[in-house]
């Protein structure tokens, strides 16, 4: 995070526009005399360096281990559980392969799977990303003229998103929580909306706690859960189908990608509409989804918080948590 | 402090031959489980794939290479539209084969690294409270529910039709 504070040039700059898509970050500064600049990040040099020491395709352990994943997901394959007559969870093949994965890291037995694979599939899951997006690029493609009869829901439902602060806000005040609310609550805390509260907040700040704290929770539960709720949601609720897809376009490609499979499997019928619209809201979310987060988001969680905080706010329960000690 | 964002997000694959033999080994993944999964012919969906890597390339490629400063999933997303776009000449083509991978395939093999890559972030999730997790739940759903309301009232109200 050092390249964020590295350079005094931020502290000039009136607005910070960020730009975050599939992993690459690109900086843009409106000066106050309107002048752009592209930051260069320092850090590339030295990641492409290490990993390029990796070889990342080489590591035939990290692939292998994949494979055999995918091959048992894909012989076990989904399996529907139904709660009632009319309500049913499906767990789909990419349920498995995910906590499979995070379990092979974790279990002391399976020693070929480490940090370095660990590190290694994290920067190989940024290309395969691309392959994602083209996929439903194609679908939506084919499906162009659904934009022109559907743009208006499409580019409203981002505004869906701002929901959170209205939900959350509260809760976590009466959870506790003082000022880590606010990076917590304003949007899903993924890696640009944790870049533009660092940014706004500084590193050390109870903000930006928040959002780290929301951003950890929310990489290791966010898919697993989206999944199960898309789930539920597809078989209870009467909404459209093609809300459900635009909705599932919420800002990080893997819960994306999760709460997408259950609508499929709920709407075969429907499949390539479905990729279209998860699609255009992933684009539109990419797009002018952190411009929401920084001119709507940000600004309405605080009047909300300056507002609640003195009304429902409880005894601050962050004295214990230390500053940031785990480099 | 976080070590979240050191760098491994970004596409830390030097060269281009890198990411091309890292998409070649994703491609056979996939289509090993596209032909477990869904039984599409193993040829045709390597075609698939080939064509879905090369729209990847070309994105990451252009990103780093061309003078503006838009990323990589703007420049796929907008490939694969316009190659798919009804009535370019390579629409037929690039659909008739792409629509030979199902997108669950992808997303099957997709998380399977990301489960992998998430395994660091583990002791830091142990450390933090169930408070953190129930926040963490409440933005999630409302996050996905505000979208979903807000589009089923502006499709209703536009007049689409329920399916």
């Amino acid at each position: 995070m050092k390249f964020l504070y590295s350079n005094n040039i931020y502290l000039n700059s009136s607005i910070i526009l960020i730009i975050n898509c599939g992993g690459t970050w690109r900086y843009f500064l409106l000066g106050k005399d309107g002048q752009r600049k592209n930051v260069k990040h320092t850090y590339r040099k030295k990641t492409d360096k290490r990993i390029l020491k990796k070889n990342p395709w080489r590591d035939y352990r990290l692939h292998g281990s994949i494979l055999i994943l995918v091959i048992v997901a894909e012989i076990i394959g989904p399996i529907e559980i139904h709660l009632t007559n009319s309500i049913e969870i499906s767990i789909m093949p990419l349920l498995y392969t995910m906590v499979l994965g995070l379990i092979f890291y974790l279990d002391k037995r399976i020693t070929w799977v480490g940090k370095k694979q660990s590190k290694i599939a994290e920067g190989a899951m940024m290309l395969f990303i691309g392959i994602l997006i083209a996929k439903l690029a194609v679908s939506s493609g084919q499906s162009i003229h659904l934009i022109f009869e559907m743009g208006p829901a499409l580019l409203l439902q981002e505004l869906g998103h701002l929901a959170t602060i209205l939900i959350a806000l509260p809760v976590a005040l009466l959870l506790g929580f003082k000022r880590e609310s606010i990076g917590m609550t304003s949007s899903i805390g993924r890696e640009p909306e944790v870049a533009v509260i660092v940014d706004k907040y500084g590193f050390n700040s109870p903000e930006s706690r928040g959002i780290f704290a929301l951003f950890i929770v929310g990489t290791i539960i966010g898919t697993i859960f989206i999944s199960f709720l898309a789930s539920i949601s597809v078989s209870t609720l009467p909404l459209h189908p093609f809300a459900f897809a635009m909705a599932s376009g919420v800002g990080s490609a893997s819960m994306n990608a999760a709460s997408l499979g259950p609508t499929l499997a709920e709407f075969p019928a429907l499949e390539t509409s479905i990729e279209a619209f998860a699609g255009f809201s992933n684009l539109l979310s990419f797009s002018i989804g952190i411009y929401i987060v920084i001119f709507i988001a940000v600004p309405l969680t605080e009047k909300l918080y300056a507002f609640l905080e003195p009304k429902i706010g409880r005894k601050s329960i962050i004295k214990k948590k230390e500053e940031n000690e785990d480099a | 402090m976080p070590d979240f964002i050191d760098g491994t997000e970004n596409v830390s694959v030097h060269g281009i031959m890198n990411w091309i033999r890292l998409l070649i080994i994703f491609s056979v993944i996939t289509v090993i489980g596209n032909y477990l999964g869904y039984k599409h012919p193993i040829t045709d969906s390597l075609v698939g794939m080939g064509i879905l890597s090369l729209i990847t390339l070309a994105g990451v490629w252009m990103e780093r290479e061309l003078p503006f400063n838009v990323s990589s999933i703007i420049y796929i997303s907008l490939i694969g539209i316009i190659l798919a776009f009804p009535g370019m000449p390579t629409s037929n083509f690039v659909l008739y084969y792409v629509s030979k991978i199902e997108l669950l395939s992808i997303v099957t093999v997709f998380l399977a690294y990301v489960g992998i890559g998430m395994g660091k972030s583990w002791k830091k999730f142990k450390a933090l409270g169930w408070r953190a997790i129930v926040i963490t739940i409440l933005v999630i759903a409302s996050t996905y529910y505000g979208a979903a309301i807000v589009a089923h009232i502006v499709l209703v109200l536009t007049g689409v039709p329920a399916v």
